[in-house]
């Protein structure tokens, strides 16, 4: 009992002197609500700063000790600042709004990203972080590598596409394999089927029902399958003993099925995302798959 | 229940109980105040000379984030009660809630229209656009209650049943039409229709505060006077008419109180179930049928309740925190259901 009050003083004493030795703009305590973003923290070496996430940062692990601000649509304002943070990073989906006035309202930076899905974004808002946690060098160094991985795979696509035509691809999305939801245009899963180099076949607006008919008709080439809640080959399970008519398709005959992390699906795009586009390209070139796998 | 409580026990009983909801909604939250520190901080926002120069984050969580949710939380539950006191006079029926005539299923589909078709359109306004979801939703569920009012209209009489069966036929036609607008929802927006519609008092902010406010008080003022009325329309229509009560007006007032009522409430705070169906039922177990009693007690209860509920809400998974309308469900349910169940031995 008698440490915490020795404990509190220490802090209070560290915080005083951290804000007056470090260049007092930096922002020490962070709250990060976005998943890509919260990679990006940690992968910039700011994961000691993070005081609080919301529930779409899940990777990496250690994140989901930290005590949780709920979903980012949905902040609560007290919640957030009982957390005694420096400054609220998040991407323009974040709110609602209201929270977020009365959050800068009580003196907190919130700092907005894009979550768009493009390299220029991930360029601004890796520069933006760099800068909020005095890392600049990394962040540049970072973003240029980011760039440098996803166009030499845009390249190497290309070259597989010399010897094979681009694959006919579905991406998945169920719940226990259970009425998988279709990735159409527009969605974060339709650009990393074409970053890929696959075809996506699906033609529709953001993520739809498809009934098992439709499904069969489309005959795809590959299937990519991201199951929430169950991983690789249970899911694949699932997804077959759900969905019969898929089993007619040329990719289950061939057994061409790959599975993808649904939390690269939300959020932006973060730093695991160059080696799971390998992973696709190789299943979808499979000619090429040794050079997609270095 | 043989044994009722004495009406001014209850309403003090309540509204001391109401008092406590207050305090404890102003004290309690995640960011832990010293008691004192709210104390000082409270007198200041009043405008009394206390000193503190330390009280800055007092003050800014105490006025501006707990103040207008507790003001909110007061408004909705005492609407949404009060409501439902008015539905469950009107059609004379224990189930009667304020949905039944439509308000509720209007103004979800408003909330739809708003939160699906804002992200297709874009370019709102940026005066327009923060109210743009509230608007959408009060005007829905006041468009689609006078819609159902009409419907019940025949040769200048209101038939209630007709209206009964009009308020369900359109909240199932409510119904579909967020349903729809789900399907075309993209991932974003559609979880934001969720929790919509599960209600919120998050984010409470005064200019939002004031137009329910004031709906709130003209409805608490209004519907106590019509207490006698909605006495003698318990016996019956015809019977009411014969004790001189213009039924008629009253049905239109009733009618017209409710959609004001749960419209305001629900563009501010969204769809917060249980509290419009379950408040009137408790008041009336313990306290008897007499309108005299119910409305000002449904109108006290409703408040505590909400504000018990959005205790429960901020603080059980803060620094996050739980939709209230599942709280208000959870706390209100097993509740009600062991007074039915004590009720009846």
């Amino acid at each position: 009992m008698m440490r915490r009050p020795v404990a509190l003083i220490a802090l209070c004493a560290g915080l005083v002197l951290s804000t007056q030795t470090l260049a007092a703009e930096l922002p020490q305590r962070w709250v990060s609500a976005g998943g890509a973003l919260s990679e990006w923290v940690s992968a910039l070496g700011g994961e000691a700063h993070l005081v609080g996430v919301d529930t779409t940062s899940q990777h990496p692990e250690s994140l989901k000790a930290l005590p949780s601000v709920g979903y980012q649509r949905q902040l609560s304002a007290e919640g957030i600042l009982s957390l005694r943070p420096d400054v609220l990073v998040g991407t323009e989906e974040m709110g609602p709004p209201p929270v977020l006035a009365q959050i800068r309202k009580a003196g907190v930076r919130v700092e907005l990203f894009s979550s768009k899905a493009e390299l220029d974004a991930v360029d601004e808002n890796l520069r933006h972080l760099g800068q909020l946690l005095g890392a600049e060098q990394q962040a540049t160094a970072l973003a240029t590598g980011y760039r440098q991985q996803l166009d030499g795979l845009q390249a190497e696509v290309k070259q597989a596409q010399v010897g094979q035509k681009a694959p006919g691809v579905l991406l998945l999305v169920g719940h226990a394999g259970a009425k998988p939801l279709i990735a159409g245009q527009g969605t974060a899963g339709d650009w990393l089927l074409r970053q890929a180099g696959a075809r996506n076949l699906a033609e529709h607006q953001g993520y739809k029902n498809f009934s098992s008919e439709a499904l069969a008709a489309l005959d795809p080439d590959v299937v990519v399958f991201s199951d929430r809640a169950l991983a690789d080959e249970q899911a694949l399970q699932a997804l077959l003993k759900e969905n019969p008519a898929l089993a007619a398709s040329r990719a289950v005959r061939e057994q061409r099925l790959v599975s993808l992390d649904p939390t690269l699906l939300v959020g932006g795009l973060g730093p695991r995302l160059p080696a799971t586009l390998r992973t696709l390209a190789g299943a979808f070139y499979p000619a090429a798959k040794a050079s997609f796998a270095q | 229940m043989k044994q009722r409580v004495q009406p001014r026990t209850l309403i003090v009983c309540l509204s001391l109980l109401c008092l406590l909801a207050v305090w404890l909604s102003l004290a309690l939250g995640p960011v832990s105040l010293p008691l004192f520190d709210t104390l000082r901080a409270g007198l200041r926002l009043l405008g009394l000379p206390v000193a503190g120069d330390d009280l800055q984050q007092a003050e800014m969580i105490l006025g501006q984030i707990r103040l207008p949710r507790t003001l909110l939380g007061l408004a909705v539950g005492a609407v949404l009660a009060l409501s439902g006191v008015a539905m469950q006079g009107l059609f004379r029926n224990p189930l009667a809630d304020p949905g039944l005539v439509g308000v509720a299923a209007g103004a979800a589909m408003g909330a739809a229209v708003a939160i699906v078709g804002g992200s297709w359109f874009g370019g709102m306004p940026d005066v327009l656009a923060p109210y743009l979801l509230s608007l959408c939703a009060f005007i829905g569920g006041l468009g689609v209650t006078a819609l159902v009012y009409r419907l019940g209209r025949r040769d200048g009489q209101t038939n209630v049943a007709t209206m009964l069966l009009a308020g369900v036929a359109m909240t199932a036609l409510g119904g579909a039409a967020v349903g729809l607008f789900s399907y075309l929802a993209d991932d974003a927006t559609l979880r934001t229709l969720t929790f919509w519609n599960l209600g919120s008092l998050n984010g409470a902010s005064y200019e939002r505060l004031w137009p329910l406010l004031m709906v709130a008080g003209g409805v608490a003022l209004w519907l106590p006077r019509r207490a006698r009325a909605l006495n003698a329309l318990l016996l019956g229509e015809s019977e009411a008419r014969h004790l001189g009560i213009e039924v008629e007006r009253l049905k239109r007032e009733l009618v017209f109180c409710t959609a004001l009522g749960v419209g305001a409430a629900v563009a501010a705070a969204g769809l917060i179930g249980f509290i419009g169906l379950v408040v009137p039922h408790l008041v009336r177990l313990l306290a008897g049928p007499d309108h005299r009693v119910v409305l000002p007690a449904s109108l006290l209860a409703g408040g505590v309740l909400m504000l018990f509920a959005d205790l429960v809400a901020r603080l059980v998974l803060a620094p996050a925190e739980l939709p209230i309308g599942i709280v208000t469900a959870l706390i209100g349910a097993p509740f009600f259901l062991v007074l039915l169940i004590r009720g009846r031995s």
